[in-house]
């Protein structure tokens, strides 16, 4: 077991070392510096090129790659160029925000769309499953920006239930950072419960068809008893990969929710690193988020098992 | 400083938990559309952090409201008779955040250790490559400090008080840490920088020891009285998230929303807008070097083409106004010569097109979308254009790409909006230069270059008049640039709230109050 | 049955209509898409403009016909590079295997571990946001989707008997790929691509909104959309429309696309 988690993780090196190295030259090639957007319309060429001096951005990118590289080995990711913190806390600190939204997401979509999608195929070609397919379908079909936006209209200013903007972190005080999560958690729900809903109902139909399940029936087992003995663990299997495969897109990709709600999290400040140029932050986060990518899939691969017994098996 | 961030918080959560703002009545709510880039003034900044950081420390002189230099931490200062050499009397009773009081020694150390950061944004202004260089900074006394030039500059002043130098304000030696680098600013403005949530929000506190001087509130000088406690800024990139929260109470103040939002909260009784134009510049750029827009000629068809009080009125939603003249409209230098303009005349663009020799080429106008003001100015050109028979088209570049091109010089057209420009002689030295020295150069033109120079050797006055006259006569002449109108800071307030208003693109917080 | 009869008869009425209503858009609209009219701004639906104006007077019914032939341009487009190059680059990996194999599934996993949605951002921010960038960075981001589903069914064809068969036949490898083995994992594809269809949509929508989708003053769907936040609650057609296009393609092209899977799928078949 140990050597098959250390073996996956070399291999991921040469991913990640190309990760960097891709990150690294293509932010360079966008036109447009953090020093000219720090000077804006005073484009006088002698601060220009002193600040670009002073930046070590006058070198040549392989030298410049080099010392990231050499810094990185020392576990150094370097200075935001725009706000001079330490780019390493400064992601860590926003992955927690991303995290917690993300991940609270995740378990109440898959709370809810699993046993959904489950009892959708056990009644399959009912009216509940025609009704449960299309809600789904017409869930994933809202974009989440859009549901957000309708989310923000209706509960934070015509109810005035809910704040509109702001976050603070549920680790300072959990009451009020829950009341902040509510409505971006929501618009994300909507959506990966439609996605995930799709899947849980598929792999249950692929499960039902099996030669066991038939043979269940036959010795009269309830249906409870089948759906949650038997079907239950097999069909959460492909669930559970396409979960690992939304964790760690959502995880890059909440910038659009983030941007709507004003949360502090990962996916704004990719976003605003590549506007603001801020070249050691977009490397940071990008690592990070390509790091991150590989140890939740081989989470998901070693949870595997334990959901599929025909893996084990083998 | 502990307890006021613990009352920070406690209102925070309050906020949060009854969803009302009127319990913490003596809290001002403000967005701020991006976080500051440092709370190092002049070093690393943009306008946004210069619009806070403007409220936390001061220099020896500052702006007034009219683009004038009036007395700030110095009461008065002497010229000596060759123009080189600034004496300036600072007050007695100003102290710094910490408690310590103001001396000649310290302001000396401040202003030579922001002349000596290399990444000192307006180093250009004083080591000689503009106009004079500081050649040496003394403190014969407690309360007198004497600034030496190289030369006699009538500018200098005016570029020691603006916000891009932020306003080389005087900070205390504990600013910084104990290796030098900078740790937080301990000014002498009117509020306090408190505690800063990075991505989050800034909060500024009211200095108790702060004694304001004149008699009503005057541009970056004057009288600045603290009427509320406190002062959250908080991040909020997203403009219909900040116009919800101000409907919701959890904001007070939008200092810059797009005029075309603006305008549907503007009947609205519940809110209070107010459009502040400013001096910086509103302008369809005209790289003069191309090919095809080298001619004169073709430069005019399309001046004559846009019909641009139209264009100002629409992407302004009638809230600016259309100047033709880089002398901003409410400068004391804009008189009715300033008012002249290129009419809208269609009719003669035919003629002009064929004088040019123009055969359809196309022209790409450069624009962005973080500015709405620039998007609708470049899409309602681009129409006016292509009905004059100008075959335009459209580039929506990331802003800093566009910014980018500019500072290089590739463009054809460019919807460019120049920030704030305190004085008529800034907002010339921005576009005129020759463009072998400069690429952001727009109007290359010996005449102009040396008349330039000119005005900034003039001190004010009606000789000042008359150069920025003839400079206007030229400009139209040239057609280099379409000067379009002048910028303008859409503020959106919730009712109860009195006293707010942007001045020259600046969020000033001083003399703003909740009413209860 | 009734599931899938509803699928086929929603969702191709769906698509079909939208498709009708795209190809009538690139050939003609009610009015000129971009032609501007200020005294007319933000006029609520009604007879003349049936479906309103925008903030430049533009007629919104006109703006969404030729929107809908752009999105669908752009979505047919991508989905169709990234198949493209997703067949040959899967192919190739799961036919030689060896060093082949391991440099593409070194680039798709590079690609793979870049959020799709960030990398077109990024891709966008070099190439500049025009239609073409938009095509080239989402079928980038998507590429690596498809090689590795093709790579897949690849390397479980190629061990059946009659590919061997094709092979010891003494057929060039090139004539075995494009002859037995790509034909028989086009079903997998086929599933994937209706899939991609209307994910290429959202995102395109979900790049403008941050604003690097299709820029102005062209339309899409989701630069409407994008356009339309400032005017939310003063002009509510602005939104909804866009909106609604959006949703009712994604739910035509998913229905659809369940029905596409059951029809190619042979796991799915009879069910």
């Amino acid at each position: 077991m140990l050597r098959f988690m250390v073996a996956r993780l070399l291999t991921a090196i040469p991913t990640l070392i190309l990760v960097s190295i891709t990150v690294f030259t293509m932010i360079r090639l966008v036109p447009g510096d953090p020093v000219t957007l720090m000077l804006g319309d005073n484009a006088d060429q002698q601060v220009y090129d002193a600040m670009r001096h002073h930046l070590g951005l006058d070198q040549s990118i392989p030298t410049q790659m080099f010392l990231w590289f050499q810094a990185l080995l020392h576990g150094d990711l370097g200075h935001s160029i725009t706000t001079g913190e330490p780019v390493l806390q400064l992601v860590l600190h926003r992955f927690f925000v991303s995290a917690q939204l993300v991940l609270i997401a995740i378990a109440i979509s898959a709370f809810i769309a699993v046993p959904l999608g489950m009892i959708a195929a056990w009644r399959q070609s009912s009216g509940f499953d025609l009704g449960v397919v299309i809600t789904a379908t017409m869930l994933m079909s809202i974009p989440t920006f859009w549901g957000g936006l309708m989310l923000l209209l209706f509960f934070g200013l015509k109810l005035g239930w809910l704040p509109v903007i702001g976050y603070v972190s549920i680790a300072q005080n959990f009451w009020s950072g829950l009341i902040y999560l509510i409505m971006p958690v929501a618009s994300l729900v909507l959506h990966e419960t439609g996605i995930l809903v799709r899947m849980a109902r598929a792999s249950t139909l692929d499960v039902l068809r099996l030669d066991y399940i038939t043979h269940a029936r036959a010795k009269g087992l309830s249906d409870a008893a089948i759906l949650t003995r038997h079907v239950a663990r097999n069909a959460f299997g492909p669930t559970w990969t396409l979960l690992g495969l939304i964790l760690g897109n959502l995880l890059g990709g909440v910038a659009v929710i983030e941007t709507v709600f004003t949360i502090p999290g990962l996916g704004r400040l990719i976003v605003e690193s590549i506007f603001g140029r801020d070249y050691p932050v977009l490397q940071g986060c990008l690592l990070f988020v390509a790091v991150t990518y590989v140890v939740v899939n081989l989470i998901i691969d070693l949870c595997y098992p334990l959901f599929d017994p025909r893996i084990k098996a083998q | 400083m502990k307890k006021n961030a613990l009352w920070f918080h406690f209102a925070f959560a309050g906020s949060v938990l009854f969803g009302a703002s009127s319990l913490c009545a003596q809290t001002l709510n403000v967005q701020i559309s991006a976080d500051l880039r440092s709370s190092e003034p002049g070093i690393n900044r943009d306008s946004l952090s210069d619009s806070v950081m403007m409220n936390v420390g001061e220099g020896l002189v500052a702006f007034g409201e009219g683009g004038d230099i009036k007395p700030m931490l110095a009461k008065s200062w002497n010229v000596s008779d060759n123009g080189t050499t600034y004496t300036f009397h600072l007050r007695d009773d100003v102290v710094f955040h910490n408690g310590a009081p103001l001396t000649a020694a310290l302001a000396k150390q401040s202003l030579d250790t922001l002349r000596a950061t290399p990444a000192f944004n307006c180093a250009s202004f004083f080591d000689g490559s503009r106009g004079a260089a500081i050649e040496k900074i003394t403190a014969p006394d407690a309360h007198t400090v004497v600034i030496s030039l190289s030369k006699p500059d009538a500018m200098f002043l005016k570029y020691t008080a603006q916000s891009q130098c932020g306003g080389m304000a005087i900070m205390h030696p504990d600013s910084f840490s104990k290796d030098g680098s900078w740790d937080h600013p301990i000014g002498t403005g009117p509020f306090v920088f408190d505690k800063w949530t990075r991505g989050q929000s800034i909060h500024l506190t009211r200095f108790k020891d702060y004694k304001p001087v004149g008699d009503k509130i005057d541009g970056y000088a004057g009288r600045k009285e603290v009427l509320v406690d406190d002062v959250n800024l908080i991040v909020t990139p997203d403009k219909s998230t900040a116009v919800a929260a101000l409907r919701s109470g959890d904001l007070d103040i939008l200092p810059y929303l797009p005029p075309s939002e603006a305008k549907n909260l503007m009947n609205d009784p519940a809110f209070k807008v107010v459009a502040e134009p400013h001096g910086g510049m509103i302008t369809l750029l005209m790289q003069t070097a191309d090919p095809v827009l080298s001619s004169r000629e073709m430069r005019l068809a399309i001046a004559k083409s846009l019909d641009i009080p139209q264009i100002v009125d629409a992407a302004t939603n009638g809230l600016g106004t259309p100047n033709a003249s880089l002398v901003a409209t409410r400068s004391v230098y804009h008189d009715a010569v300033q008012d002249e303009r290129i009419a809208y005349a269609p009719q003669d663009v035919t003629d002009l097109l064929k004088a040019a020799g123009y055969k359809g080429q196309e022209i790409v106008i450069q624009t962005n979308r973080r500015n709405p003001i620039n998007e609708n100015v470049a899409i309602i050109s681009q129409a006016m254009l292509q009905m004059n028979g100008i075959n335009a088209r459209i580039e929506v570049l990331e802003w800093a790409t566009q910014l980018d091109r500019f500072r290089n010089g590739k463009y054809q057209l460019s919807a460019f909006n120049y920030s704030n420009r305190a004085d008529p002689a800034l907002a010339y030295s921005a576009v005129t230069a020759s463009k072998k020295d400069r690429g952001s150069a727009i109007w290359d033109d010996p005449k102009a270059i040396a008349l330039l120079n000119d005005v900034l050797q003039t001190p004010d006055g009606p000789k000042r008049q008359a150069l920025f006259d003839q400079l206007h006569e030229l400009f139209l002449h040239d057609v280099p640039m379409l000067m379009l109108a002048n910028g303008i800071d859409v503020s959106v307030t919730a009712a109860d709230i009195v006293g707010y208003r942007t001045w020259n693109g600046f969020t000033r917080l001083w003399g703003v109050g909740v009413k209860k | 049955m009734s599931l899938r009869r509803t699928n086929q008869i929603l969702g191709s009425s769906l698509v079909a209509f939208f498709l009708v209503v795209a190809l009538t858009g690139l050939l003609w609209t009610p009015e000129n898409p971009l032609a501007i009219h200020l005294q007319d701004k933000l006029m609520p639906p009604g007879p003349g403009h049936w479906l309103g104006t925008d903030e430049y007077g533009r007629d919104v019914l006109s703006r969404l016909m030729a929107a809908a032939g752009t999105s669908v341009s752009i979505s047919t487009l991508t989905v169709l590079c990234s198949v493209f190059f997703g067949l040959i680059l899967g192919a190739l990996s799961g036919y030689c295997r060896g060093w082949v194999d391991r440099t593409i599934m070194l680039f798709t996993d590079t690609l793979l571990a870049f959020p799709s949605m960030l990398l077109a951002l990024a891709l966008l921010s070099i190439m500049g946001t025009n239609i073409s960038g938009v095509i080239i960075a989402l079928g980038l981001a998507y590429l690596p989707t498809v090689t590795r589903v093709v790579r897949g069914s690849v390397m479980s064809l190629r061990e059946q008997d009659y590919i061997e068969a094709s092979r010891l036949m003494g057929h060039p490898a090139g004539y075995t790929l494009l002859v037995h083995i790509i034909p028989n994992c086009l079903a997998p594809v086929i599933v994937i691509a209706t899939s991609m269809f209307g994910s290429v949509l959202l995102t395109e929508s979900a790049l403008s909104f941050l604003g690097l989708g299709v820029p102005p003053p062209a339309p899409t769907w989701g630069n409407m959309l994008a356009g339309a936040r400032p005017y939310m609650e003063q002009a509510v057609w602005l939104g909804i429309f866009p909106g609604l296009c959006i949703s009712m393609t994604l739910l035509g092209i998913n229905l659809f696309g369940d029905y596409v899977r059951d029809r190619f799928d042979p796991r799915m078949r009879g069910l």
